[in-house]
């Protein structure tokens, strides 16, 4: 598929409105979640009336969040499933690109890079961590909303500290990926890719090389 | 110096005097409670119930029935779970040993009731929209402060309640155990002086600790581990991330640079 000016289409609209429906929610859940989890912050900003409305707030993005796999589900059944598919399958490319990972981004040697899918292993890695982690903060954030009283305490235990896990695991990939995507001199292309779908085809080359066989093979 | 309640439960006749004084000092509205079958009356605490009387009817081996009491409120831990836990600081340890707590401070999230090993804190909360405040025994601090001995412990017509410096409730307490065993009751021992840093809540117990209901080692579970561990763990995961990015973002401009010159 391609586009006017040479580009390629990576990403449905459906795809594109659950990635930002995604960014928003986090960006609600992790600013509240912060100012209660920051000791610096709950004991400020988010005690009594303003730590009630944090955690309003915080109940609000939580709909959105869970909407985010919803609506995927709903509006696009195929594009998740296919895109579950590529995370889901790792072969020789992503041992090597683990093992030339580390010359690549602290060095900026390419040489011993293996062309990437249309998710490139370290991007596969993050979704992986973002599917994890989200099935991990709906289950443990309904039983600390919906079933406190209801669960044995030790389960309301590890909710909190499970959700904490995620938290974790989430805010530390979205910093990657958030630098990597918007702020990186190197990676133009993929911010465009989410915001309007298309991406150069010489930018899909480069760094998809195995997708942009693919594309070429159906072709 | 560290306060103490010691309630000796060999000598508490469930008159409920300590219940009624412990609402009508608070200011707690009376509450409409059901009939459960038992003496219990109300069941459980509540927001508006601090302080509850438990009844248990044990068989005696060679026949015949034990009827034994304990008043039920906040244990005020030395190392409280609840305190632990709390975001906001709105409980906390005061000076003289309580635990206590700022209401208006509370954001209502409900950990201290979660993690607590006695079961004690009460949420006000409607729990779709998650507004609400826990509440608890204060023991009496609008009193102590005052000079005067808590509520409960004024009201309590047999002496079962008393109110004074831990050390001497311990030797105390100590010395009236030793007598009860003395007096037939094998199991009897003070319960609470080494649990959790020293409970600011002991009991002269005339039975095992399981017969009153009471943990034997209260621990405040994941409470322990949990935060130290894992706010140390996110630290060290997103300053090694942000350290790793900054590197590679350095490393790809200098890159840039090469490649334009």
């Amino acid at each position: 598929m391609t586009g006017k000016r040479d580009e390629i289409l990576m990403f449905s609209t459906t795809q594109r409105f659950v990635h930002w429906l995604h960014t928003a929610a986090f960006a609600v859940l992790m600013v509240t979640g912060l100012l209660l989890y920051l000791p610096w912050f709950s004991r400020s900003i988010a005690t009594g009336v303003g730590g009630q409305a944090t955690r309003l707030m915080h109940r609000i993005g939580a709909i959105a969040f869970m909407l985010v796999p919803i609506c995927y589900l709903l509006f696009d059944p195929r594009g998740l499933f296919a895109a579950m598919k590529r995370v889901f399958t790792w072969g020789k490319e992503d041992l090597g690109w683990l093992r030339a990972a580390p010359a690549y981004y602290f060095q900026g040697d390419e040489e011993a890079m293996p062309p990437q899918d249309k998710y490139n292993t370290g991007q596969k890695l993050f979704y992986l961590v973002v599917v994890i982690c989200m099935v991990g903060f709906i289950v443990t954030g309904l039983i600390m909303w919906v079933g406190r009283g209801a669960v044995a305490r030790w389960v309301f235990q590890w909710s909190v500290f499970l959700h904490d896990l995620c938290t974790i695991g989430y805010a530390a990939f979205f910093l990657v990926h958030f630098v990597l995507s918007v702020m990186h001199p190197l990676m133009k292309g993929a911010l465009n890719g989410m915001l309007f779908g298309w991406m150069p085809r010489e930018y899909v080359k480069h760094h998809h090389a195995k997708y942009y066989e693919e594309l070429q093979s159906e072709q | 110096m560290t306060k103490a309640m010691l309630i000796d439960v060999s000598k508490c006749i469930a008159c409920r005097a300590c219940q009624v004084a412990c609402k009508a000092w608070n200011d707690l509205p009376a509450e409409i409670t059901v009939c459960a079958g038992c003496y219990d009356n109300p069941t459980d605490l509540s927001p508006d119930t601090w302080n509850r009387i438990a009844f248990w009817e044990l068989e005696r081996q060679g026949g015949g029935v034990d009827w034994v009491f304990r008043p039920v409120r906040c244990m005020h831990c030395t190392d409280a779970p609840c305190v632990r836990v709390c975001p906001t600081g709105a409980l906390f340890k005061d000076s003289l040993g309580f635990t206590a707590y700022d209401e208006s401070k509370c954001n209502g999230c409900g950990y201290c009731v979660e993690f607590c090993p006695f079961d004690i804190p009460r949420l006000k909360e409607a729990n779709l929209w998650g507004k609400g405040t826990t509440t608890k025994c204060t023991f009496c601090q609008t009193r102590v402060r005052d000079g005067l001995i808590p509520a409960c412990a004024k009201a309590c017509p047999t002496g079962a309640i008393t109110f004074g410096d831990r050390k001497d409730l311990i030797a105390e307490g100590t010395a009236r155990a030793e007598k009860l065993k003395g007096d037939g009751f094998v199991d009897a021992a003070l319960y609470g002086h080494d649990l959790l840093g020293g409970l600011g809540m002991m009991y002269v117990l005339t039975d095992k600790p399981s017969v009153f209901e009471l943990p034997e080692h209260p621990t405040g579970g994941l409470a322990e581990v949990w935060q130290p561990w894992i706010q140390g763990l996110g630290s060290f995961a997103v300053g090694a991330t942000a350290l790793g990015l900054l590197i590679n973002w350095l490393v790809a401009r200098q890159n840039i640079k090469v490649e334009e010159e």
